[in-house]
Order: C-alpha cells, then sequence, then structure tokens
C-alpha cells in the first residue's frame, strides 16, 4: 500500500505544507461542514484518524449510495484536480501520480490500474462525487501512508496508527448481564468504574467499535466510544452492583474482554429446588425429634434394625443428583452427519456435512492447543456413522463433555440464526422418562451388606445428565450468542436421537441456517468459523471452571421458564 | 348330474357374492367417506357432522408452527377420526400456508393401544422428500404429533413409523424410538394455536349435539 514518491509540490501546497498539520485538518473539517446542495440527503460524516488528529469528512447520499464530494478529499490527501475537465471525465494527480474518473463508469484508473467502484462517479451541477469506497479502494494506491475505510464504525484510518476493532457484545441472563468485548488485534484494555459509568481505555490511537444493538435494561443503558479518545463508556443501570471482568486469549490474534455484571442487591434467599432436587434436609415441623421417647403401641422388638436414618427415605435420589460433577479431561465434538447422509444443503450448493467437519477440525485443534484437553471426534473424515454409534463412541472414550455440531435449513430463506439444544424429558411418553423405573438397585457385595447400583438402560444414559446438560447448552449458548447471530429461541429443548445415549453433559449446535444465502456464505467462512470455535472454546472454558467449583446454583430445566429466584451462594 | 350342477351353481354364486363382499361390499362399507375438507366454513351443516381441528404449519418467518383451525367430518370411532386428522394435516394446505409435511407423503395405517397411545405409519417420501434440517424436522414430527394429542386429548403420545417399521430418526435429528407426547413450545402463540377447553372444541369421540 506503501509506494515510494518523490514530493514535489505546487507553491500552493508549499504554503499548505507549512501549516500545522493539525490546522490544516481543522480547516478542511470547516469546508466539510458546509450545507450540501438541494437535493441530497447529509449523513453521518466519516472520521479520519491520524497521528495528528481527527477530523471530519462530510458525506451525503446520493441516489441511495453514500458519496463523498471529491473537492473535499482534495485536501486532506494532498489530490489536485487537474485543470482541464473533460467531458464525462476529471483526473485527479498526487505528485506524479493520476487517477482518472469517468461520469456514469465504476471503474476508475488508479496510476494505470483499474479499481472498481461499487458504484459510479456522479457529476451533479459542476461537482464530482464518489462513493465512499474510492477513498478504502483507490486512495491507498496513490497513498504513501497505509489508508483504510472502516466502514462498521464509519473510520479512515491514515498512518501506522492502532486502530483495534472492537465488537461488544450483551446478554442479560436472570439477573446478571455479561458484556463481551472482542478486540482484534490483541490490545488489552482497562476498565475504571466511574460512579455510574465503566471507562474501557484501550491503549490506541482510535477505536474501530462495530454499532451495538444493545436493548437498555437496568445493568446496562447504553455503550458508546469516545468521538475523540479510545475509550469505549458503559453507562449502568439503577440495579447495577458489582462487577468481575476478566481477559481471555482468542483465536485470530484477538483477545476478549468479559466482564459480568451483577444486581445490587440480591432478592431474599430461598431454597433452591428444581424438579430434580431435593431440599438437604426436610422442614423442621416434619424432622422427628432427637432421643425423645416415641410413644409406641408395639415396641421394636430386640435385634430388629434400627430405624433409617431421615436421609435414608423411601424416595431415592433423583437420577441427576447420583451425578456428581466432574472434573473435565476429555471432549466428544460429533460433526453432525456425513457419507452418504448429505444432511441439509444452502443454495449455492453447500453441504451441512462438510460444514459440520470443518468446525469440529477446528474446533479440534483449538482444544487440543489452547486448553491441552483429549477430543474425540466422532468421525473425522467423510463417513456414516450411526447416531447411537456417535453416543457410543464418546463414552468409550470416557469423554467428559458432549457436542453435536449441525446447521439447519428453512423453506423460509429468512430463517437465521444459531440455536443451542439439549435433551427434553416432557416429550417423552411416561413409561420412557419415569425415573421411579430407573431406580438404583441394591447388590449384595463379598463380605456382608449391600451397595447401590444404578440400573439405567443405555439408550436412557442421558437422563441422568439432564441438569448438568442443561448448564452445559446454557453456556455455549450464552458464549455463542456474544459472537454469532442467534436465532429468537437460542437455548431449546428437544428429544434428539445422538443426545439420548450420550453417558455425560451433551447438548447439540445448529450452528446457523444454511437455507439463508448469506448464513450460507458465513457458514462456509473461516473467519465465521474461527468465531464459531472461539465461542465454543470458550464455553469449554467456563463450564470447566464452574464444574470445578461445583457448580454452585442450581439450573432451571426449562428454557421457557424465568428464574423465579436467585439460589444462595451463587456469585455475589 | 343335474344335482351336480346345482351344487357348482351354488358355490359359484357364493364364491361370486363372497368376492364381492371381500372386494367390493367390505372396502365400501368401511371406506373413509369423502368429505369436503376446506380451510373457510362453507356454510354447510354444522349439525355435529362436522368438527374443527386445529392443524400445523409453517409461521412466516420459518421459526415457528401456527396452528388453525380446519373443518373436519365427524368420525364414528376414534382411530378413524384421528386417522382423518393425519390425513387433514398431511394434505397440501391452501395458500399461503406451507405444510410441514413433505410433499407426497400418505398415511398407510393408524393403530390405537389401550395404553392412549398412537401409532402413526408413514410412506416414505417423509423421509426421502425432508429438506434435513432439524427444525423443519421437529416441525414435521411434531404436526402430526400435536394434531393428534392436541385435537384428540385422549391420545397422549404417538409414535411415527415409516413404512410399517420403527425409524431412529427422519432425518437424523428427532428420537423416534418412544411415542412423542404434544410440544407447544414450537407453537408460535397460544391465540393462534388454540388450546383445549378455550377456542378450539376438542375432537371427541362420544356424540355432542351441536346447534
Amino acid at each position: 500500500m506503501i509506494k515510494p514518491t518523490v514530493h514535489v509540490r505546487t507553491p500552493v501546497q508549499n504554503t499548505t505544507h507549512m501549516l500545522n498539520r493539525r490546522l490544516q485538518l481543522a480547516a478542511y473539517g470547516l469546508l466539510l461542514l458546509a450545507v450540501p446542495s438541494p437535493g441530497q440527503t447529509p449523513d453521518q460524516a466519516l472520521t479520519l484518524v491520524t497521528s495528528e488528529g481527527r477530523d471530519q469528512l462530510q458525506t451525503v447520499t446520493l441516489d441511495g449510495r453514500r458519496m463523498v464530494a471529491l473537492d473535499r478529499l482534495t485536501g486532506p490527501f494532498d489530490l489536485t484536480i487537474s485543470g482541464e475537465r473533460r467531458e464525462n471525465s476529471l483526473t485527479l494527480s498526487r505528485d506524479d501520480q493520476v487517477i482518472v474518473l469517468t461520469a456514469n463508469e465504476g471503474l476508475v484508473s488508479v496510476d494505470g490500474q483499474l479499481v472498481s467502484l461499487p458504484s459510479p462517479p456522479v457529476e451533479q451541477n459542476g461537482a464530482w462525487y464518489v462513493p465512499i469506497d474510492f477513498i478504502g479502494r483507490a486512495l491507498p494506491l496513490v497513498s504513501d501512508e497505509p489508508l483504510e475505510l472502516r466502514r462498521r464504525s464509519g473510520l479512515v484510518v491514515m498512518g501506522n496508527i492502532r486502530v483495534p476493532q472492537v465488537v461488544a457484545r450483551y446478554r442479560r441472563t436472570g439477573q446478571q448481564g455479561r458484556l463481551g468485548f472482542m478486540v482484534t488485534p490483541a490490545i488489552e484494555p482497562t476498565i475504571e468504574q466511574q460512579d455510574d459509568r465503566f471507562v474501557i481505555t484501550f491503549d490506541a490511537d482510535a477505536l474501530d467499535l462495530a454499532p451495538t444493538n444493545l436493548t437498555p435494561d437496568s445493568l446496562v443503558v447504553g455503550l458508546a466510544a469516545d468521538q475523540n479518545r479510545p475509550v469505549v463508556t458503559v453507562e449502568l443501570g439503577a440495579e447495577f452492583g458489582s462487577y468481575s471482568s476478566v481477559v481471555e486469549p482468542a483465536l485470530g490474534n484477538a483477545i476478549e474482554l468479559v466482564i459480568d455484571l451483577k444486581p445490587v442487591a440480591p432478592p431474599p434467599p430461598e431454597p433452591p429446588r428444581t424438579t430434580l432436587q431435593r431440599p438437604a434436609t426436610p422442614p423442621p415441623a416434619a424432622q422427628p425429634v432427637p432421643q425423645a421417647p416415641a410413644p409406641s403401641a408395639s415396641p421394636a422388638p430386640a435385634g430388629a434394625p434400627a430405624p433409617r436414618p431421615a436421609e435414608g427415605d423411601p424416595d431415592l435420589p433423583a437420577l441427576s443428583e447420583l451425578a456428581a460433577p466432574r472434573a473435565i479431561r476429555a471432549i466428544a465434538i460429533d460433526p453432525g452427519h456425513g457419507g452418504s447422509d448429505t444432511g441439509t444443503s444452502g443454495p449455492g450448493g453447500a453441504l451441512e456435512k462438510d460444514v459440520t467437519l470443518e468446525v469440529a477440525r477446528r474446533l479440534r485443534n483449538a482444544i487440543e492447543s489452547q486448553l491441552g484437553l483429549r477430543v474425540v471426534l466422532t468421525r473425522t473424515s467423510d463417513t456414516n456413522v450411526a447416531l447411537d454409534e456417535r453416543a457410543a463412541i464418546a463414552n468409550n472414550n470416557r469423554a467428559d463433555l458432549f457436542i453435536s455440531l449441525h446447521v439447519n435449513a428453512s423453506v423460509r430463506e429468512t430463517a437465521t440464526g444459531a440455536e443451542v439444544f439439549y435433551l427434553s424429558l416432557a416429550e417423552y411418553d411416561d413409561a420412557a422418562r419415569d425415573l421411579s423405573a430407573l431406580a438404583a438397585e441394591p447388590i449384595p457385595v463379598v463380605g456382608g451388606g449391600s451397595r447401590i447400583l444404578d440400573i439405567v438402560p443405555w439408550e436412557m444414559a442421558q437422563l441422568r445428565y439432564v441438569e448438568e446438560s442443561a448448564r452445559w447448552a446454557s453456556t455455549v449458548a450464552d458464549e455463542l450468542s456474544l459472537r454469532l447471530p442467534m436465532s429468537p429461541r437460542g437455548l431449546q429443548q428437544a428429544p434428539f436421537r445422538v443426545l439420548v445415549g450420550a453417558n455425560m453433559p451433551a447438548a447439540l449446535v445448529e450452528l446457523g441456517f444454511i437455507s439463508n444465502p448469506d448464513q450460507e456464505a458465513q457458514l462456509t467462512s473461516p473467519t465465521f468459523q474461527t468465531a464459531i470455535v472461539n465461542g465454543l472454546l470458550r464455553s469449554i472454558i467456563r463450564y470447566r471452571d464452574e464444574a470445578a467449583r461445583g457448580f454452585m446454583a442450581p439450573m432451571p430445566l426449562d428454557p421457557g421458564t424465568p428464574e423465579t429466584a436467585t439460589p444462595p451462594g451463587r456469585l455475589q | 348330474m343335474k344335482r351336480e350342477l346345482g351344487i357348482y351353481l351354488t358355490l359359484a354364486v357364493a364364491a361370486v357374492a363372497g368376492a364381492w363382499l371381500l372386494f367390493v361390499g367390505l372396502p365400501q362399507w368401511y371406506a373413509e367417506p369423502t368429505a369436503d375438507e376446506t380451510a373457510e366454513p362453507t356454510g354447510m351443516a354444522t349439525d355435529g357432522e362436522f368438527v374443527e381441528a386445529t392443524l400445523f404449519y409453517i409461521s412466516d418467518d420459518g421459526m415457528q408452527l401456527v396452528g388453525f383451525e380446519r373443518r373436519l367430518r365427524r368420525e364414528p370411532s376414534l382411530a378413524s377420526q384421528a386417522r382423518r386428522v393425519v390425513e387433514a394435516q398431511l394434505a397440501e394446505p391452501p395458500l399461503p400456508l406451507l405444510s410441514p409435511i413433505p410433499r407426497g407423503t400418505r398415511l398407510h395405517g393408524l393403530y390405537l393401544t389401550d395404553r392412549g397411545e398412537a401409532f402413526v405409519d408413514l410412506s416414505e417420501e417423509v423421509m426421502l422428500g425432508h429438506s434435513g434440517g432439524s427444525l423443519e424436522e421437529l416441525f414435521t414430527v411434531y404436526a402430526v404429533v400435536n394434531a393428534i394429542t392436541v385435537n384428540l386429548p385422549t391420545i397422549t403420545a404417538v409414535q411415527i413409523l415409516v413404512n410399517g417399521t420403527e425409524v431412529d430418526t427422519l432425518v437424523g435429528h428427532v428420537d423416534l424410538q418412544n411415542p412423542l407426547t404434544g410440544n407447544m413450545r414450537l407453537v408460535a402463540d397460544p391465540d393462534d394455536a388454540p388450546t383445549e377447553g378455550e377456542d378450539l372444541a376438542p375432537l371427541s369421540t362420544t356424540p355432542t349435539t351441536t346447534s
């Protein structure tokens, strides 16, 4: 992009050159603020960022296209409009380099090279307008400094300066909220809380902050980049109480700043209780008074077995309670479909089985290299593997987490977004989900006594992990939502066969709708796949860490049920 | 000789009558009446001859099922009523409704157990004609399951068979090895999909008098 050029300036340019660069930019800024001609719609200006400072480049909308007047580019970019204007064409020069524009022609000649523009230049009342992409496509070829147009944030970055791209996401989960900032390239920010706001400062010259579709709530009211400093300000809501933050490395020379927000005061504690959990002790009223002489019409005969303690009540513990959280050492990744089972396909011909295998391979590499965990793939090539066999591979390899990767499709082309599923019991017929039928069985052991052995049909192995799977799926949905477009129902339950036999917490992810042409392009692009891998990697880290802490909070089993209480012992 | 001829003639007549009974009479008597099934009320008699049933189609955004009421002929038995409901659900809906069932799918048979389960035997088009996405597989399965369980509440669970045999899934996702109960979480809005006791009068095999 940087071209060695011989600087031979005209007397007029020499005069300008003597001015302080900042004053020069300010002068052009005044020019740019001029009222646009009739028939044009003024836009929000682009911001030109250089090592000297910032300035505004006013743009206008002509025929629905965002354009910039050519004479407003001449100053900041040292361009000269040629004295002789031919009909329908105009020549610009910068030093000894020449740019030739032709009205109503989408191709521009830049120093002998042809550059295409999204729309042709327009001549209107003697003034020439070019699409803003002219700045990013044509001008770098004649600039002796790096020059870049960042469309999303409306920045024009000139010179060797640091302007990291920052993508901010916010997600509310029950009482708590989570802010995520993906920073590329990796520049670690500092966070400071000033009254009712966070000031997040980056060691950079400017920030390329993508617009954020944040829905204000009681924890976060707004989020914006400072116009003049590399600072993001987060306005906090009335219920904000405290926060914790962590910076994690992400793939692609990026880092992620994650800020967990907690409400000011947790609601009054109530006993945690879900459908699969019982209170640790019975309510006091129901407790027998210890040592009290129990009036009894027929005293127990001598030698009779002692009465069972209270915790030995006839109803056996729920299966989910029997599955103690375990350390996460191995991950099973299931690339959906394969071989003659192509899965679904996109309008451009992309196949689900190829997308899932590619993402699975990337995820395996990332887990092995960054987390050092063992990874089991249920298929490593384009082969048919039966659904039950996939669960069996995970079981036989003693995987601690199972994730099945799929791609969705809809007859409606507009359908879009990722979805995360865990197994539902609700839709199974009573006989299949009758937990009492899967009760533990006392088996005599050598030396006397007995031992409780769980007898669970193989195909119902997942039943005991439904609560942990809900937590695992919820973590995956949380992390993906920071990076990918999600469907309106990002977390769901469904009776998916591949999950039924998994003897570990298991989730199935639909990464997006391949039937949507935009999503098809995303799902096959390395950038999008990297975002998926980052999300899943982060999910595994979070789940592993929370499992190691012993899961302080019970997980609601129904994704549609709002949280009714914040359990005691949950994060402050 | 004359007597033998008489016996032969009698046997022949009996054979013809038997064949007629077997191939023409019985099928005719047990055949489904070809009722006029229209999406809109036609103003035809409503004196217990027709019932309203909720059938399930794909929403405009493709992300949910939407329930629509359709008018079906009342049948004399639970099994035949369930068959009629499923056949209506399999049929191509009037525009702009979009069916979640692959085109050409037919109902081979429907069987009820005394446990309140229905086994619905569909033709192979339900697998071969499928787009392959899990969401649409959920829609296909639950359009059938919900159509039965919502409209005929005495049937509590439905298992789908394909060409008379059990299958793991239709296209690789939804477990069909067990009977499934209804799932209204996939259905757009309670107002669009009337539930029992509200806008929709659940179908019943017990005769009811309507005016």
